[in-house]
């Protein structure tokens, strides 16, 4: 390309419109060769439309799609063919032809009318092939590949397309883990190796992080954010976009982002998405883990009172993230843990008492959740199966007699998530019984 | 290469495959070798080839006639009948089946649809239809000449031209237009009926007609077939490739180059007027656009390229078969063609949707 024009594919200003329906609004993006770059967002984003209307299938309502500074519209259909190859999402399997045969339809932007295949081209389609692995078994018809095969020959029919731009829309659809890694590394090498410039559309962010050298997100057919993806991906955006709470982690290997959504939840969250809250947890004997499962799968941000060391709850504790108060074990309460404690107790917006045996060690502390419950949002979860856990002879029955009359009663985890979401935010007494 | 699915068709036909293909070729040759000694007149063997030697130049002597005793005049008139109606026959049948066959292969190509044929698109019935009319306006089928051939051929076109132009001005998709095809066949049938009604007179003729026969033929209709044949069979032929690329999906051909909306129109255009030129000299031959193509796939694979040429060949070699079998099944009853063509086609229709069945999910 001798054009005058910046290299690389630059859209400006794109807007695409079906009929009433405006799926992308006044998109830029420049994509420069040997760049990978990866358009995620949730389905529905614009994604798709964006790289229609690259390929030209799209309906283009504004704006301008330019390569190497010439505008795509003035191309021929096959000099676009020669600048811009395209693997659609899904394709039709076609007919039972050999691998190479198949292959050798991305040579047809390049090859002569009316004219047999010629041996450059036959060349060209046996270099990818052997890239791709498949020289052994060219002569196999495409029908009789399993679906991980069949994407990466469809891959080799558009690198036999030999153009400086490749859109990859969900590349890695239906593949098991090892062929997503296998596709996207493949298309990453070739990119860097050969400066062609990729767009990739995807799903998982993972595999856009680590594959793609920029990461574009869109959201309701317009760019929400653009960069590296160690600076774009973040909970925050995954909240905001995807409506899905998540943990943003480094991978210790690659020191990229990877994120990881926390489960349950979800649904919940892209309905009516209630604050989230401080909340103290008293647990203990396993019986919190549970609890806090929920509590930070909606987002709360929870604290655990206080636990022995290697107690179950405060593994879980550690797993999630949840700053606890341990205590070692068989040890009677010492005051400086008891102190953290009530700390903790201090500046919860809901105290939760979790499910477990009340033994002499934990009657200060249900005296100081005693203390805070007139004034704090308290749930005591009791389940049939724990009333009778009382192991202090009286002592620790009375306490949660008078805890119960200061408290919301829920029977398990999901109840209490679920009375969290409907109640009004701290400070508010209004929910607990009096 | 019997790695594929049971019934899938495996890249490069069946190994037994080849076998077939060779005998499709000998048939073909014996079929051409006997076809002008086949006919409702009975003349000896030895005196038909006697005549196809002699070429066809005027008879002088009874010489011509080798291996019987007769008269001058009587081997004039068996020489008459060799070579002004049963070899005029035997190549309007090798031509109009060609069409049909190249036809067939290329709209089941263009529609991505196995069953789609002239037949399906109404191309067949429109021809009927321009018949008809020729009918109830009482012309004598004898006095007619061209009319009859012209006024089939003007049916012909409608259907495939309204099918053009919904393509080209609404730019609807394959599938849009196999369904206009088809709802334009229901259309012209019922025209048809309602032809037959009113003018009864006319039901036996066009009976007679719907099922084609070779009987008509004369050397300018081979001539003009010839023609049509060469300058549509060729065009169809050079476009294999585009057509394969259509398989994989009007949006994936048009990404690597290929003028989707054209090559389509194109490809419909040629078949209609291939087909309309076709019916205009038969008469309505069904199965052998249908049939064809699918006995070139079970050969040489689905490559458009060699499909499209050879269910030309196909569907030369299947008609004068059953041109042949409609000759001397029930001497000295010239059967209607269709009635053996229908006998081979749709048995071997029933066949491939029973095929169809048994691989669900993957596509013939």
């Amino acid at each position: 390309m001798n054009d005058p024009g910046p290299p690389g594919l630059t859209v400006t200003g794109l807007t695409v419109r079906y009929r009433a329906v405006t799926a992308l609004h006044q998109v830029t993006l420049r994509v420069r060769p040997g760049e990978v770059l990866a358009l995620a967002g949730p389905n529905g984003s614009g994604k798709s439309s964006f790289v229609r209307a690259v390929v030209g299938l799209a309906p283009v309502a504004e704006g301008q799609i330019e390569f190497g500074g010439r505008p795509l519209e003035t191309l021929s259909l096959e000099e676009r063919a020669r600048t811009i190859a395209w693997m659609p999402q899904e394709e039709p399997v076609g007919d039972n032809i050999p691998i190479r045969e198949y292959v050798l339809y991305g040579r047809y932007p390049h090859s002569p009318r009316f004219a047999p295949v010629r041996d450059s081209d036959r060349a060209i389609a046996d270099r990818v092939l052997a890239e791709l692995g498949f020289t052994d078994r060219a002569e196999v018809g495409v029908q009789e590949l399993s679906g991980g095969e069949r994407q990466r020959v469809r891959l080799g029919r558009v690198l036999v397309q030999e153009t400086p731009v490749l859109l990859l829309d969900e590349p890695t659809a239906h593949l098991d883990m090892g062929h997503q890694l296998d596709i996207l590394e493949r298309v990453r090498r070739l990119a860097h190796a050969e400066g062609r410039a990729v767009v990739a559309a995807l799903h998982d962010l993972n595999l856009a992080a680590r594959y793609a050298d920029r990461v574009v997100v869109l959201h309701r057919g317009r760019i929400v954010a653009d960069g590296l993806p160690s600076s774009v991906l973040s909970p925050a955006l995954l909240r905001d976009v995807w409506g899905v709470v998540a943990d943003l982690r480094t991978d210790p290997r690659t020191g990229l982002p990877y994120l990881i959504p926390r489960l349950p939840g979800a649904e919940l969250r892209l309905s009516a998405a209630p604050p989230f809250r401080r909340v103290h947890v008293i647990g203990g004997g396993g019986s919190a883990t549970p609890l806090l499962r929920a509590l930070t799968s909606e987002g709360h941000r929870v604290t655990l009172g206080v636990v022995s060391l290697f107690d179950s709850d405060a593994e879980t504790a550690k797993e999630l993230d949840v700053p606890a108060v341990a205590e070692v074990p068989f040890a009677p309460l010492s005051e400086e843990s008891r102190a953290k404690n009530r700390d903790l107790l201090a500046e919860a917006e809901v105290v939760v008492v979790a499910p477990f045996p009340v033994g002499p060690g934990n009657l200060p502390v249900l005296d100081d959740v005693l203390e805070v419950a007139g004034r704090v949002p308290t749930y005591l979860v009791e389940t049939p199966s724990t009333i009778a856990r009382d192991f202090t002879g009286g002592s620790g029955a009375s306490r949660l007699a008078a805890l119960r009359r200061k408290s919301r009663v829920v029977a398990d985890a999901r109840e209490l998530v679920r009375a969290l979401a409907v109640s009004a935010p701290a400070g508010d007494a209004e929910t607990h019984h009096s | 290469m019997a790695r594929g699915r049971a019934g899938a068709a495996s890249p490069a036909g069946t190994p037994g495959g080849w076998w077939l293909g060779a005998l499709l070729l000998l048939g073909g040759v014996v079929l051409v070798a006997v076809s002008p000694l086949i006919g409702p007149v009975p003349i000896p063997v030895e005196s038909s080839l006697g005549i196809v030697a002699h070429g066809p130049g005027p008879v002088s002597s009874p010489n011509a006639c080798p291996g019987i005793h007769v008269s001058t005049n009587q081997c004039r008139i068996w020489a008459e009948i060799v070579w002004q109606a049963r070899i005029p026959a035997m190549l309007l049948a090798l031509a109009a089946g060609a069409i049909l066959g190249l036809s067939g292969a290329t709209l089941q190509g263009v529609f991505r649809n196995s069953l789609a044929d002239p037949y399906l698109l109404g191309l067949s019935t429109g021809a009927a239809v321009g018949a008809a009319v020729l009918f109830v306006l009482d012309v004598d089928v004898a006095q007619a000449g061209f009319a009859l051939p012209a006024f089939a051929f003007l049916g012909g076109l409608i259907p495939g031209l309204v099918i053009f132009a919904v393509g080209r001005i609404a730019r609807r998709s394959a599938e849009t237009l196999v369904l206009t095809g088809v709802a334009l066949g229901a259309v012209f049938s019922s025209l048809l009926a309602t032809f037959l009604l009113y003018s009864p007179v006319a039901d036996l003729q066009v009976s007679f007609w719907l099922l084609g026969g070779m009987s008509d033929a004369s050397w300018t209709h081979d001539a003009l077939l010839f023609g049509v044949l060469l300058a549509v069979g060729g065009t169809l032929s050079l476009l294999g490739r585009e057509l394969n690329l259509l398989q994989l999906g009007e949006d994936v051909a048009q990404s690597v180059g290929v003028p989707v909306q054209r090559v389509t129109l194109t490809l419909v255009l040629l078949t209609t007027v291939g087909t309309a030129a076709a019916v205009a000299f038969t008469g309505v031959i069904g199965f052998v656009g249908l049939v064809s193509p699918h006995i070139v796939r079970r050969v040489v694979g689905p490559d458009y390229r060699r499909v499209v040429p050879l269910a030309g060949l196909v569907g030369a070699a299947f008609l004068l078969l059953a041109w042949d079998i409609a000759q001397t099944a029930l001497p000295p009853i010239v059967l209607p063609v269709g009635i053996p063509t229908a006998f081979v086609g749709a048995p071997f229709f029933l066949y491939l949707l029973y095929r169809r069945r048994s691989v669900a999910g993957a596509p013939a």
